[in-house]
């Protein structure tokens, strides 16, 4: 109970950050420095999520647990934001683009996660859940310090909240249930996996003593 | 009356109002409050209080505000303090709320004497919290994915109050739950952490008096890690013998952090570490080979590791873990030495090989031989022998000659370069120079001068001299270009032999050697020193040297220190080498002490105190003072004795004058003495001087002849007596009886009554025993049985009538005395009494011989004596019949008293005229 009002209101504040102004802090460090953080902590979180997703496999049974379990995408998968973009595509997007998709999928997927997380049964489980959203939260908070620091404003209105409460389209049953957590954390992967990508492309165009425009991301 | 009550119910209600303090506004209604209720004040503030009375005591009690005093604790609060700001209003106030304490209580003086308790409050006095400082924060790893965040800070001064300390971390969008430190005010620790986000934390600090915060500290908590050390640290040894692999596993996964590490190794049993260069192991890693080992050795290793970019903190060290580097060819053959024993033959040595083993780092691994070869060099024919050995002694015996050692040490991977011992034939090269040793705190240097000649090695041997034991042998090779070693385990206070051999490619030197000590110390005990000799002005003191285990240090000198009891000391020093000294210029029959003292150049000590006595004389002195002394004396007595004896006859007279001898006198007699006495002188023998009496009185009367003849035995009779009684020795029994007999026989004519009547009383041959003047009585005496002296006299009265009876007799006796002197068997019994008289004159030579030296011829004085004896023969026959037994020594015993016999018989030979010349 006491982690669920926690996590609303973590979630409440999540769905806020578009109002709020640039963090300070990020401000302050440089944006080469920024990134790096950012790509360590998303290493950080794949790592997490390699162990985390193991055990998660396992807590939801076959066939999850399968190694080669690739069930088809459903439909109602589709809210889980996809990393499945064309890769050409997504490189050929502006770092704003690229870092805004970022910041709105991390957003959506933390939602989500969370959802999953009040579900658990073990404490154990539920535990390193709790600690993968904490960090999937420092992410998406990263990358807004990022943005900011590169003087890009940070994505508003559809990227907020989803659509009604999380996890409000309840599963019509188990199993479809499981398949949804599945998805999420094959996405998580997948967008985790991206991320390492574009921020290590980010770190090498910018380098670290490059102090970028920060009044504009606060005049946004 | 009425009004008294009215107080005591007053009073009552005023101890329920104390009793239940917080009751007001419930059952009981108090009288009055305080305003505030409860106060947290700051230390050092000021403070008012008021008091409110109830109206309805004000009407009850009849009390009022000026009434009211107010108190902390039991101490009355002063009157300036209060203010009465209406009649039930009292205020009091504190400039400082340092001196208040609790509880502050409003009381009312009723009547002005009785005071009771209207209300109390508790007042509680602190400080606001102080900003906490020095804020910091570090990541420990618990586990492979666990860590915690501990943050310390410095909470400030002591506020005296509950004062709340939270830990408070946030990101930008999200906070965290506040971190309450439990039982403690300057810690907490954070269970979740995440990395990679900037985290704002501080330290919020609240009590009742204010709340206060740390300065911020933003952090990525990825920089302030302390990781756990590397875990399963394992070491194999590569094909190298010089390198160790060491591996080991990290709990952080490169996705969290990167790590640098440092590894430090030291050898086992040593103490130090050494540590591999760090930027060796700057990047990450699961394994590092280390190189530039020892073979053969054992290593211990450990490990840790911090973030790669340097940001946060060193893990611990890792267990240390141990690795064996593999085994090498020993890197040098072992220092090798010799001891020629030459004791049985010169020709023949035995030689005592001894060498080293070598140090684990030379070995480089487990020495599994010796291999040892002997080449004769002096006759080339004569083949190598080799010898394994698995010890590090080898004994040979070799003629004399010159050899060639080589000794090889092999462990399993293979030999060692040879070490080659050169054993000459005599060691006839140069020796070293200037040898010299120098303590160097717990080493003893050694040092020399190089001889001219190329030198290929040096041997230096060393022993602890004892006086109990050999000198055991330690050695040490130096190489040739040096010119001094340290010598390790030396103990301090012993002396040390130690010999430089200088060994040469073609031969070695002779050693040289020299004492030392690593250090010196006084002597433990001194000498023991005494006297040899002492005379009068001088001593001879010796003493031993001290051994070396005593000694301590060379010897520098002795100091010999001595004195007289009440004189100053004499201090005398000595040679070391000395055991004797000789002390002069001594005062005589003076009592001295003696010590001595053994010193070094650390100190001395003083040996056991000796005293002795100088002699009163010298040498020599007594005997320079006595000899004189004594002969002087010798001369005088000569002197005296020669003037004696010139002078004798004048000292003769004076001393000794002729006195008429009574006895002889022709007076006597006929003198009518009565012989009775000589019954008794017969017992009375001890008074010669009564028998002399005795004998003077008698005398024969009835018969010219006979008395003539009873008259010539007198004077043997007389002597006899004499004899008998100062010296028995002469006369036997027989002797006593002859004595005896001739008096009875002479008594009998004229006393025959006495005579026999003395005779059956007289106890026979009674000899008395004394010495006569100065003379020691010497014999025995006899006692005869015999009761022949009665029977004598009876017989004798028949002897007057025909003499035929006596000759029988006399042949009797002669047969009795049985081959005695068989020349003179006609006259047995006068010889006997002859040689008895005789016998007692030979003990009054003294007496009779002075008086007798000067007249008597010999061969006239025999002659004469023998005719009268003949004559006399008779008699003297009868008398001797009476004598049994004749001892045969007595006649043997003087016989020179034969050529003296004249000189006693003399007068009688004059008596024999009948004329007494006196």
């Amino acid at each position: 109970g006491d982690s669920w009002g926690i996590f609303t209101f973590l979630c409440a504040a999540l769905c806020n950050l578009p109002a709020l102004p640039a963090l300070n802090c990020s401000e302050e460090l440089g944006a080469g420095q920024s990134i790096q953080q950012t790509y360590d902590l998303t290493r950080y979180l794949e790592h997490q999520l390699r162990t985390l997703a193991g055990t998660y496999l396992n807590y939801l049974g076959p066939p999850f647990n399968e190694p080669d379990f690739n069930p088809p995408r459903l439909a109602r998968a589709e809210r889980v934001p996809s990393a499945t973009v064309d890769l050409d595509l997504w490189r050929g997007l502006t770092d704003n683009a690229r870092l805004a998709a970022n910041y709105r999928a991390y957003s959506r997927l933390l939602c989500y996660l969370r959802v999953l997380d009040g579900q658990v049964g073990t404490a154990e489980l539920r535990h390193r859940l709790a600690h993968f959203c904490a960090s999937l939260q420092g992410l998406v908070l990263s990358i807004g310090g990022v943005m900011s620091s590169l003087g890009y404003p940070l994505p508003a209105g559809p990227a907020g909240p989803p659509a009604g409460p999380p996890g409000a389209p309840a599963a019509p049953n188990d199993f479809l249930k499981k398949m949804d957590d599945f998805w999420l954390l094959k996405e998580l992967q997948t967008w985790l996996w991206r991320s390492a990508k574009d921020f290590n492309r980010l770190k090498k165009k910018v380098p670290p003593a490059v102090v970028t425009l920060r009044l504009e991301a606060r005049g946004f | 009356m009425f009004s008294r009550w009215n107080w005591v119910a007053c009073g009552f209600y005023l101890v329920l109002n104390i009793c239940s303090p917080d009751a007001s506004g419930g059952l009981v209604q108090s009288c009055g409050h305080i305003i505030p209720e409860s106060p947290v004040l700051a230390l050092g503030s000021n403070f008012t209080a008021l008091c409110i009375l109830n109206e309805s005591c004000l009407d009850f009690g009849n009390i009022y505000a000026s009434q009211i005093i107010w108190k902390i604790k039991n101490r009355l609060v002063p009157k300036e303090q209060y203010r009465e700001i209406n009649r039930t209003v009292s205020s009091v106030t504190f400039n400082d709320t340092s001196s208040l304490a609790t509880p502050l209580t409003c009381n009312i003086l009723a009547d002005g004497q009785i005071e009771q308790n209207i209300y109390g409050i508790t007042v509680t006095v602190g400080l606001a919290p102080e900003k906490p400082k020095n804020l910091s924060c570090i990541v420990h790893q618990v586990s492979r994915f666990t860590y915690v965040m501990t943050c310390t800070w410095n909470p400030g001064r002591h506020t005296f109050l509950d004062t709340q300390f939270r830990l408070k971390y946030r990101w930008p969008e999200a906070v965290f739950p506040d971190c309450i430190p439990k039982d403690v005010n300057n810690s907490c620790t954070v269970n979740d952490i995440q990395f990679f986000v900037n985290t704002e934390i501080w330290v919020e600090a609240t009590n009742a008096l204010g709340k206060a915060e740390s300065d911020r500290l933003v952090v990525d908590p990825i920089d302030i890690v302390k990781p756990l050390s590397p875990q399963n640290v394992s070491i194999t040894s590569g094909l190298l013998p010089t390198v160790l692999q060491l591996s080991w596993e990290n709990w952080i996964s490169d996705a969290v952090m990167t790590l640098k590490f440092n590894i430090r190794y030291r050898i086992a049993g040593d103490t130090n570490w050494m540590e591999v260069p760090p930027e060796d192991t700057a990047s990450p890693r699961t394994s590092f080979s280390i190189q530039g080992l020892r073979p053969y050795t054992e290593y211990v290793f450990s490990i840790r590791c911090m973030k790669e970019d340097g940001a946060g903190y060193w893990s611990d060290w890792s267990e240390d873990k141990t690795g064996v580097t593999i085994e090498d060819q020993p890197s040098k053959g072992p220092p090798i030495w010799r001891i020629i024993d030459t004791s049985q033959s010169p020709a023949c040595w035995t030689v005592h090989l001894i060498w080293k083993a070598l140090k684990p780092y030379e070995a480089n691994g487990v020495i599994l031989q010796y291999e040892l070869t002997v080449r004769d060099k002096s006759s080339l024919s004569s083949p190598v022998k080799k010898y394994n050995v698995t010890g590090t002694n080898h004994t040979l015996q070799l003629r004399e000659g010159t050899y060639e050692v080589t000794l090889i040490a092999r462990n399993s991977v293979g030999p060692s370069p040879p070490s080659v011992l050169l054993i000459p034939a005599s060691n006839s090269k140069a020796p070293v120079k200037n040898l010299r040793t120098l303590p160097k705190h717990d080493k003893l240097w050694v040092g020399w001068t190089a001889p001219n000649n190329y030198v290929l090695k040096y041997v230096i041997e060393w022993c602890l001299v004892s006086s109990s034991s050999d000198c055991t042998i330690e050695w040490q090779i130096a190489q040739g270009d040096v010119q001094g070693i340290d010598l390790k385990g030396i103990k301090p206070f012993k002396c040390y032999l130690i010999t430089v051999y200088p060994l040469y490619a073609d031969g070695q030197g002779s050693g040289q050697s020299v004492k030392a000590y690593l250090k010196q110390d006084r002597p433990s005990k001194g000498p023991t020193v005494q006297t040899k000799k002492v005379g009068k002005a001088e001593a001879v003191l010796t003493w031993n040297h001290l051994t070396v285990e005593e000694q301590n240090g060379f010897i520098r000198n002795y100091t010999i220190l001595y004195k007289t009891i009440d004189g100053n000391e004499t201090v005398v020093t000595v040679d070391p080498s000395k055991t004797e000294y000789t002390l002069s210029s001594l005062t005589s029959d003076t009592l001295y002490t003696v010590r001595m003292m053994a010193s070094t150049d650390n100190g001395s000590r003083t040996g056991p105190d000796f005293t002795f006595t100088t002699q009163k004389f010298g040498k020599g002195e007594i005997e320079a003072i006595v000899v004189p002394v004594c002969l002087a004396f010798l001369l005088i007595v000569l002197l005296g004795v020669l003037f004696c004896f010139n002078k004798r006859d004048l000292i003769k007279k004076h001393i000794w004058p002729i006195v008429p001898d009574p006895s002889k006198s022709n007076i006597a007699q006929w003198s009518p003495q009565v012989p009775a006495k000589h019954n008794i002188s017969s017992k009375d023998q001890m008074y010669p001087e009564g028998s002399f009496t005795d004998v003077s009185v008698v005398e024969i009367e009835a018969d010219d002849k006979k008395s003539f003849s009873d008259q010539d035995l007198k004077p043997f009779d007389l002597l006899k007596k004499e004899k008998s009684t100062s010296e028995g020795h002469s006369s036997g029994i027989g002797g006593s009886s002859c004595m005896s007999s001739p008096r009875q026989s002479v008594s009998d004519s004229d006393e025959g009554e006495t005579t026999q009547n003395t005779s059956s009383t007289v106890q026979y041959s009674t000899v008395v025993l004394n010495g006569y003047r100065d003379q020691t009585p010497v014999q025995v005496f006899s006692r005869s049985e015999s009761t022949q002296p009665l029977l004598d006299s009876e017989e004798r009265s028949e002897d007057h009538a025909g003499g035929a009876d006596s000759t029988a007799q006399r042949q009797q006796y002669f047969r009795q005395n049985g081959g005695q002197d068989e020349t003179n068997t006609d006259r047995p019994c006068f010889e006997r009494t002859k040689q008895i008289t005789h016998a007692s004159e030979g003990d009054l030579v003294g007496f009779v011989q002075l008086q007798i030296s000067g007249q008597s011829s010999q061969p006239l004085g025999l002659g004469m004596e023998k005719n009268t004896q003949e004559a006399a023969v008779s008699n003297v026959l009868q008398t001797c019949t009476e004598g049994q037994t004749v001892r045969p020594e007595t006649v043997e015993e003087n016989p020179l008293s034969v050529d003296e016999m004249p000189k006693s018989y003399l007068p009688q030979t004059v008596r024999q005229g009948g004329y007494m010349p006196q």
